[in-house]
């Protein structure tokens, strides 16, 4: 069990079966949350925090959309199984001790949010040699660039005054989410031999 | 890899040296992990240390919560550290955030202690420290760990230092960057939102203290470390010559030296602190040398005498 991805080929790049699963549960995290953020869009903005939603939207998307285009795509069957289990994880998981349902699933939302951008870092499995200039490389080093901007908007919401009365629920559905969240990620990791990086 | 239970998170810890040793137990700083003490450790237990490093709540391979970090929690994990060691004397050392978490125990619980070693450490915020804490902050969030560490890196450490790994610096960057995770860091600088002066509260402090600040410290200057110095009752004040604020990972021989010869000192009672002022040697083993009192430590100019 390595801590990285490899072993690279000789022009650094990543193996295509690699590229195809990390890229799958990548897909199917952000396309989860780019369908929840446009469920969540509000048609008329009503506070300062929603304009983050729609920028988020896009972002999620945006992640889709560069993955599809930038991964060494091969077949693989165990995806079948896999995505659906992604896929329910997913689901919305209202924050319980709420009696505003929408704003438990917004807590939800924002939890998970949190988790897929804060816990996976897709540029650090990466071994130092990988090529710079390769499309998936650099697609994973953008994601979780980018990840490192776009949790702000969970953070700013999260840890916000309005949810302060309900500080701990809050911070344990985003703690639940992480350890979903990890452990799904280890675990398709570890399918494809890699354990994620210890000091 | 041994972990201490801080409620529901996981503290990771080390401990190495013989264990009828008195223990030094020491604390990391922001961006930093528990392996950067590895040569301390080394050092220490050759000297007969029973040494304790940890990561803190939110680095390396302790749990780190997503949404808030208290510096209380912090306190409570290296608590437990302390206690894990047993009831030997100790010796509490810690670095820039983790001096300022050393500081918080021994206000609290320094008959627990044998002595404390406050390294380019601060007990305020200071308007220039405030906004550069701010500074760096909003630089982790729009640019990533990595840009946190290039602001660092030229702030923190000397020309010497910096220049024979210029070439090389994506390298030395690399651990540090897989370690920290954004999200973990930025809950550790936003510990100091609601951060109170904690100056009024040193004189708890009642056993001996040494205090290491870099000659050229930008990110926390001499009159942080003064403040220090003037408040801890038993204290000295040592400059390390041409060092910067990450001291302990540019000079570690001499400043695992400057630790072993402090505890000594202690165990020996030949420690005479008084609120002294002194300079520290170019190399380990070198003499201390008391700065010389017709100047001001807190300049670099010497004083100059207007003839009448």
């Amino acid at each position: 069990m390595s801590e990285f991805l490899g072993p690279l080929d000789s022009s650094g790049r990543v193996p295509p079966q690699q590229q195809t699963r990390v890229a799958a549960f990548l897909i199917s995290a952000h396309g989860a949350l780019a369908r929840r953020f446009a469920f969540a869009l509000p048609q008329q903005m009503k506070a300062g925090w929603q304009t983050e939603l729609n920028a988020q939207l896009y972002r999620e998307a945006e992640i889709v959309s560069l993955l599809m285009r930038a991964v060494s795509w091969v077949f693989d069957p165990e995806l079948l199984i896999l995505a659906a289990s992604w896929e329910a994880a997913w689901l919305p998981k209202p924050m319980t001790g709420l009696n505003d349902n929408v704003l438990a699933l917004t807590i939800d939302l924002a939890s998970l949010g949190h988790a897929v951008h804060a816990a996976i870092r897709p540029a650090a499995l990466l071994p130092e040699n990988a090529a710079a200039g390769d499309a998936f490389v650099m697609a994973l080093r953008r994601i979780e660039f980018e990840s490192g901007r776009t949790v702000q908007a969970q953070i700013l919401f999260l840890k916000g005054h309005d949810l302060l009365p309900y500080r701990d629920a809050v911070n344990a559905a985003v703690e639940e989410r992480h350890r979903q969240v990890r452990g799904l990620w280890d675990a398709m990791l570890k399918g494809i031999g890699v354990a994620r990086a210890k000091v | 890899m041994p972990f201490l239970a801080l409620g529901s998170y996981r503290i990771r810890y080390e401990l190495e040296g013989p264990d009828d040793g008195p223990a030094y137990v020491l604390v990391n700083g922001l961006t930093q992990y528990a392996e950067l003490w590895a040569g301390y450790r080394a050092a220490l237990s050759a000297r007969g240390f029973r040494v304790a490093t940890f990561d803190m709540l939110g680095q390396g391979e302790s749990d780190k919560p997503g949404l808030f970090i208290s510096q209380d929690d912090q306190v409570a994990a290296l608590g437990l550290l302390i206690d894990q060691v047993g009831r030997k004397q100790v010796f509490l050392g810690g670095i820039s955030f983790g001096g300022l978490i050393a500081l918080r125990y021994a206000i609290a619980h320094s008959d627990r202690l044998a002595g404390l070693v406050a390294m380019s450490s601060f007990a305020e915020l200071s308007p220039q420290l405030l906004l550069l804490g701010n500074a760096l902050r909003t630089g982790l969030i729009l640019g990533g760990t990595g840009y946190l560490q290039d602001l660092l890196l030229p702030m923190n450490l000397s020309d010497a230092w910096l220049g024979p790994r210029l070439g090389n610096l994506e390298a030395v960057k690399r651990q540090g960057w897989l370690t920290n995770d954004v999200y973990a860091l930025q809950n550790l600088m936003e510990s100091f939102l609601d951060f109170q002066p904690l100056t009024l509260q040193l004189g708890a402090i009642t056993v001996p203290t040494l205090i290491l600040n870099g000659e050229f410290d930008f990110l926390t200057p001499r009159s942080l470390h003064e403040s220090l110095r003037v408040h801890v009752k038993d204290s000295a004040l040592v400059i390390i010559p041409e060092a910067y604020h990450a001291f302990t990972l540019e000079k570690p021989d001499l400043t695992a030296d400057l630790l072993a010869r402090f505890a000594e000192e202690v165990l020996a009672k030949k420690w005479k602190g008084g609120q002294s002022v002194w300079i520290a040697p170019e190399m380990a083993g070198g003499a201390l040398v008391p700065f010389p009192p017709e100047q001001d430590h807190l300049r670099a100019i010497p004083k100059v005498t207007v003839p009448t």
